[in-house]
């Protein structure tokens, strides 16, 4: 029996007991394939992917653009389903859970960071920050608290009550990074976030992911086109054509 | 949550300017509407004070006769037609017949204030013939003919009105001149309502004028007979009726009309302006329903990759559908909070001297309405942003 349940202070469990797997791998995918069918035309986007990602491990993915990256990275962050395979969280395949089972997955294993920031122009930095919290049941004034540790370990503590459209591409990015790291997760997917900013900016935020996970063992799982930031990381995945190459 | 729906909601409040406006007129109009329909309700439940099913009414124009002959000619009447086996009973009164526009008010004085009443000359069979509740002292009787003193009974109304807590009962209110000798209080009715279960409780009150008076005590003549006939008398009875009358009163314009026709003419009359202001207020509130529809359409397009945003960091999928809905009711609280600032001023001001009831029952009715409305029109496009699948909504830019 593999199951998913929340303790008392809302803390995700996995119960591996009689799981396959001993769960020193975080995320582990096996024989996955996706396919996008329209009525005339069928894409494979992904073909037979094996990729198991232990815990604290930086991890790169690099592939040529529409190799099937994001999609892959969309797989392990529960927010699609692939057509064939198994995807495991902490040894426990998830293909049974519900959405709103998920979705507490995604809130309280995984945090996102996206190229485009997708930060919430009409609420202040702490408010974004604080949007993962919104969905679990956290006091104001703990969310707040949160929110702006957040912000600190990112170096963005000054502008905690700008709003984003006040900040530059790089702090933007930070902001995204503190809303990811607000929820405390083990894992964080990042889909290229380097790719809108310039080499400094870049490096600063290659800086604090690297910290992350070197400093907290936060396993982090990073879609680059940058050869450099891949080479930063402790292994890369290379994707051709949906396949994996190396 | 909520607290951030409200701040959304705030920083967004240019974008969403126009649509809490429509909220706030939609929410007033509403609140219109149902302060009449409610001020209705409330005149409605309250006690007409007389019953009108089987009392047909005869309305008289004479010619050039004196009042005398007048008078002669009305007493022969009521005597000829009471004389019917399906006739039960038979009074006269002035032309301020129940279920008509004709009024008769006076000023009518005590202790330094004036308070604008309604006046009803009757003869002394009215009580029976409309079936008056009376809930204290006594109906006029034949030694009121010719009293000293213009006897009157009094409604529930002014007495509240006029008198406050005071014993009515006997009470000799002077006259202002040697002639007027003064009014005298001898009875209390629970209401006569002439205008209809509509319209709001008058004070107002009876001045005995029969037939059978001197001319000392009587002076101008009662232009409406009312007749209450009795249970499961035919329509054709009218003709007969009529007949009878017309051989009395020759060359008088004699009309009959039941009193069941008038009232039903009468209360539509006093339905229209309900009737016209809801259908303003039914097209208002369906545009701004097809207006709330749209706008939420549009801005739940615009706001896909937020959604996608949601999903990812852990928002399941009813939560997305309550976190619009939720917003659209924020949306709606600040266009209803701005209503209610002006609705209160009724209540605060006693405007139209409406009962502070029916205004509060009208804000909460229009508020529940208002939400029930903006859920309605969320429901849909909050139920199509919840299904968006999340890979695909978080690529939408």
């Amino acid at each position: 029996m593999n199951n998913f349940s929340l303790n008392p202070l809302g803390a995700t469990t996995a119960l591996v007991a009689d799981a396959p797997h001993a769960p020193d791998y975080v995320i582990k995918l096996t024989d996955i394939e996706k396919v996008y069918q329209t009525k005339t035309i069928e894409t494979v986007a992904l073909h037979n992917i094996n990729i198991a990602i232990r815990k604290g491990e930086f991890v790169s993915i690099m592939g040529p653009s529409g190799c099937g990256k994001s999609t892959l990275l969309n797989i392990m962050g529960l927010l699609d389903e692939p057509n064939s395979g198994t995807v495991e969280i902490d040894g426990a395949p998830v293909k049974s859970y519900s959405d709103k089972t998920l979705a507490r997955l995604r809130n309280q294993k995984i945090g996102f960071v996206f190229q485009s920031y997708h930060l919430i122009n009409d609420l202040s930095v702490t408010d974004n920050v604080e949007l993962p919290l919104l969905y679990r049941n956290i006091s104001g004034s703990e969310r707040r608290k949160r929110a702006l540790a957040a912000l600190e370990k990112v170096g963005l503590s000054a502008r905690s009550r700008h709003y984003p459209n006040q900040l530059s591409g790089g702090q933007r990015q930070r902001v995204a990074i503190a809303r990811a790291l607000a929820g405390q997760p083990e894992i964080i997917l990042a889909d290229e976030p380097t790719g809108n900013l310039d080499s400094v900016m870049g490096n600063e935020i290659m800086d604090i992911l690297l910290r992350l996970n070197t400093e907290e063992q936060t396993t982090i799982v990073m879609v680059t086109h940058d050869e450099l930031m891949a080479k930063k990381t402790e292994r890369l995945i290379r994707l051709f054509d949906g396949s994996q190459v190396s | 949550m909520i607290r951030q729906l409200f701040t959304l909601i705030w920083n967004r409040k240019k974008s969403n300017f126009l649509m809490i406006t429509e909220i706030f007129f939609s929410f007033i109009v509403l609140f219109g509407v149902l302060s009449l329909a409610f001020y209705y309700l409330n005149n409605y439940q309250k006690p007409l004070g007389y019953k009108y099913d089987k009392v047909w009414v005869m309305n008289m124009r004479w010619n050039q006769e004196k009042s005398e002959e007048i008078k002669t000619i009305q007493r022969r009447l009521k005597q000829q037609l009471n004389s019917n086996p399906e006739v039960e009973s038979i009074t006269l009164m002035s032309s301020n017949i129940p279920y008509t526009a004709n009024m008769m008010g006076t000023g009518f004085d005590y202790n330094n204030r004036t308070v604008q009443t309604n006046v009803f000359d009757i003869d002394k069979d009215f009580a029976r013939v409309m079936q008056l509740k009376l809930t204290d002292g006594r109906w006029f009787n034949d030694q009121d003919l010719n009293s000293k003193y213009t006897t009157i009974v009094i409604d529930q109304a002014m007495r509240a009105e006029v008198f406050k807590n005071e014993q009515v009962i006997g009470k000799i209110i002077p006259g202002k001149s040697g002639e007027d000798t003064g009014i005298k209080i001898v009875g209390v009715i629970e209401a006569f309502r002439q205008n209809g279960e509509y319209s709001a409780t008058a004070p107002g009150f009876f001045k005995l004028r029969d037939v059978e008076m001197d001319s000392v005590h009587m002076k101008g003549s009662l232009s409406a007979m009312l007749i209450r006939i009795k249970p499961g008398v035919a329509s054709g009875f009218e003709e007969k009726l009529m007949k009878q009358a017309s051989r009395i009163a020759q060359g008088w314009t004699l009309e009959i009309k039941t009193m069941p026709e008038m009232r039903t003419s009468y209360n539509k009359v006093a339905l229209i302006p309900l009737i016209i202001f809801s259908i303003v207020c039914g097209f208002l509130i369906i545009n701004v329903a097809l207006g709330l529809f749209g706008v939420l359409w549009y801005n739940i397009s615009r706001r896909i990759s937020e959604i996608g945003l949601r999903r990812a960091i852990g928002a399941a999928s009813g939560q997305i559908y309550r976190q619009f809905i939720g917003e659209v009711l924020v949306l709606a609280t600040f266009g209803l909070l701005i209503g209610l600032v002006v609705a209160l001023q009724f209540p605060l001001l006693q405007v139209f001297g409406v009962q502070t009831g029916v205004y509060v029952a009208a804000m909460v009715g229009a508020v529940i309405i208002i939400y029930l409305l903006a859920a309605a029109c969320a429901a849909y496009p909050s139920r199509q942003a919840a299904i968006i699948p999340p890979a695909t909504a978080l690529h939408e830019e």
